[in-house]
């Protein structure tokens, strides 16, 4: 006869009893008794195999009866056995999954996923219980939302206060050509909803700022920066190291891009690599050096691997490493990339604890000065260019676009000299004919007339609003780009 | 749900502060009525994982064996497993699922900078594939 000591929660399957004398010579017979009088014990403590479950331990009075005989362990008259879980943990390893299975439809939906080890079933509910914010849906944005939406990411937030616009469609897929003129964030929403109706999606018709970037990134675990302006750059390197979540970085200019992982724990960030931004207009962005099209399908789904990796948990992320790639050499390099100590966000004694101004840390002023209404000073209107021609007056239209520019369109009669150009091929102008300088929207043309005043040229002046105006306001026909 | 006195409280978060950077682990011991369980008193106990303790614990089985003997000589059960999470939140992690029993209540207490941030309950279901989150009351000061 032995007594056995049955834990608080498992007295609901006792009778309410805390301990039960039964009769066995063997700690294996005083269990199978145990369970003979209460058969619903049966399935807390032993598995569908007939096995003792894994967090299970009997005692043989202070003993562990895997130390002894494990079941044969022999029991005497006036033995205590006691039923103890092991237990242990700690904060290793991702949260597991809330959702813990997939409906028949997603199973068959994931099926490439499911057989492959490395994903399976844990790995594709991970995916379902991952959380990812898209900061832009734009180039980057629309290859990442509709792949990382087709693999099965749950719920995703989308940044974005932008309308689509026909130069948008040569990269940015997500919108189509009937989307032209919606909010870029319901036309990604109706492609990803489209692609796999399981993904939350979760709408910012914002702009991310300083005010909002905490309260919206906080709520995702993995956060990606789309956006091509170094404000916004810096705004989400700052957040993510502050919130301490992964930043899943990409660029694109021209040719060429990069991507990497910023603030992961012990990983570099943004600052590391670039400690102060670049003087404002140093660096030209897409809209002002051009993008080749299919270029942030290859950054963008970059960005997406690694999203996928960190969330599954598989591979070698590109933490600390930065991938180059260069579409006309079609060429892949990587750079290593450390943490910086005294990084002022995620060194030893980060300075940066909360969110800045960035526009005015990237020295862009925060309020735009307005445009001047009316024409200024050594300025002329496209309607009086216009009539100047129509009248026949003597004048030369000088257009200092790049050579590539000049054949998407131009302005008849006019004469081309790129604004490069203008210093070695000064003689070609005459100071005597009055001269009506355009590039495409004014800026450089403006910088040409003070070039050319300075040289002497007094007649000179600038054609206000560019062949972009010269479209809006004299000849639609001439396409703007 | 589960509800917490405020001296077991009190003895729960020093513990975890104390062993801040590390996990710290024990065993909390009250009564349960009817959908309630009452937390009286909290016992510390040592963390017994082998290796680096930042994002681990285990409890010894013979720790948990005399803490039950003892709740039982005072009329009180064991109801609750407590450990801490340093500087991350208390979420029921994949290894503490792994490692868990369903018996339990499982309150994890978020520690970060050295100072009591937040916690959770959860219960475990008994093929460690799933934990539900659980009501957890304790004295807000």
């Amino acid at each position: 006869m032995a007594k056995v000591l049955i834990p608080t929660p498992l007295r609901q399957y006792s009778e309410k009893q805390d301990s039960v004398d039964l009769t066995g010579t063997t700690v294996g017979e005083v269990l199978g008794a145990l369970t003979t009088k209460f058969p619903d014990l049966r399935k807390q403590l032993f598995n569908d195999e007939g096995k003792l479950r894994s967090f299970v331990n009997v005692y043989l009075n202070d003993e562990d009866i895997r130390y002894l005989k494990k079941d044969a362990t022999p029991v005497a008259a006036g033995d205590t056995l006691s039923i103890v879980p092991s237990i242990a943990g700690g904060s290793a390893g991702v949260a597991p999954p809330p959702i813990a299975s997939l409906s028949n439809d997603e199973i068959m939906r994931y099926s490439r996923h499911l057989i492959m080890p490395e994903v399976g079933m844990e790995g594709q509910l991970r995916l379902k219980n991952a959380s990812v914010l898209l900061v832009g849906t734009g180039g980057l944005g629309a290859p990442l939302g509709m792949y990382l939406a087709a693999a099965g990411i749950g719920r995703m937030g989308l940044v974005d206060f932008d309308v689509v616009d026909f130069t948008n469609l040569h990269r940015q897929i997500i919108h189509g050509t009937k989307d032209v003129g919606r909010k870029k964030l319901d036309s990604a929403a109706d492609t990803i909803a489209d692609i796999n109706p399981n993904v939350k999606i979760e709408r910012y018709d914002t702009m991310l700022s300083s005010e909002n970037a905490l309260e919206i990134c906080k709520n995702y675990d993995i956060i990606i920066d789309g956006t091509d302006n170094f404000p916004t750059r810096y705004l989400v390197n700052d957040a993510c190291v502050l919130l301490k979540k992964p930043n899943v970085y990409g660029s694109i200019f021209r040719f060429e891009g990069q991507a990497t992982v910023f603030a992961f724990p012990g990983g570099p960030c943004y600052r590391c690599l670039y400690p102060e931004p670049p003087p404002p207009g140093l660096v030209p962005s897409c809209a002002e050096g051009g993008v080749l099209g299919i270029l942030p399908g290859i950054i963008g789904l970059i960005q997406a691997t690694e999203a996928v990796k960190l969330i599954l948990g598989v591979g070698e992320t590109l933490v600390g490493r930065l991938v180059l790639y260069d579409a006309l050499a079609m060429r892949f390099r990587e750079l290593k990339l450390r943490r910086n100590p005294e990084c002022p966000a995620c060194g030893d004694h980060p300075t940066i604890t909360k969110l800045i101004d960035y526009q005015e840390f990237c020295g862009i002023p925060s309020h735009e000065p307005p445009p001047a209404p009316g024409v200024k000073e050594g300025e002329i209107d496209v309607v009086d260019v216009k009539r100047k021609m129509d009248q026949g007056e003597p004048f030369l239209l000088l257009d200092v676009r790049e050579p590539h520019e000049y054949l998407i369109c131009s302005i008849p009669g006019s004469k081309l000299i790129p604004l490069g150009d203008l210093p070695k091929r000064v003689n070609e102008l005459d100071t005597a004919t009055e001269i009506v300088a355009h590039c495409k929207s004014g800026t450089r043309s403006a910088k040409a007339v003070d070039f050319l005043k300075q040289a002497g040229f007094k007649k000179v002046k600038n054609m206000k609003g560019g062949i972009l105006a010269w479209s809006d306001k004299i000849d639609p026909k001439v396409p703007k780009y | 749900m589960i509800k917490v006195d405020l001296q077991a409280w009190q003895v729960m978060v020093a513990h975890a502060e104390a062993k801040f950077p590390n996990e710290c682990c024990g065993a909390m011991i009250g009564k349960i009525d009817g959908d309630v369980k009452h937390v009286i008193s909290a016992e510390p106990m040592e963390n017994a994982y082998g290796g680096s303790q930042g994002a681990r614990y285990e409890l010894r089985p013979e720790d948990l064996l005399d803490a039950d003997k003892r709740a039982r000589a005072a009329g009180l059960d064991l109801i609750g497993i407590f450990h801490s999470h340093p500087d991350c939140d208390a979420y029921f992690s994949k290894t503490d699922l792994e490692n868990s029993c369903p018996w339990y209540s499982f309150v994890v207490l978020s520690i970060k900078g050295g100072k009591f941030d937040h916690a959770n309950s959860f219960l475990p279901n008994a093929e460690q594939t799933a934990a539900e989150k659980e009501e957890l009351l304790w004295p807000k000061s």
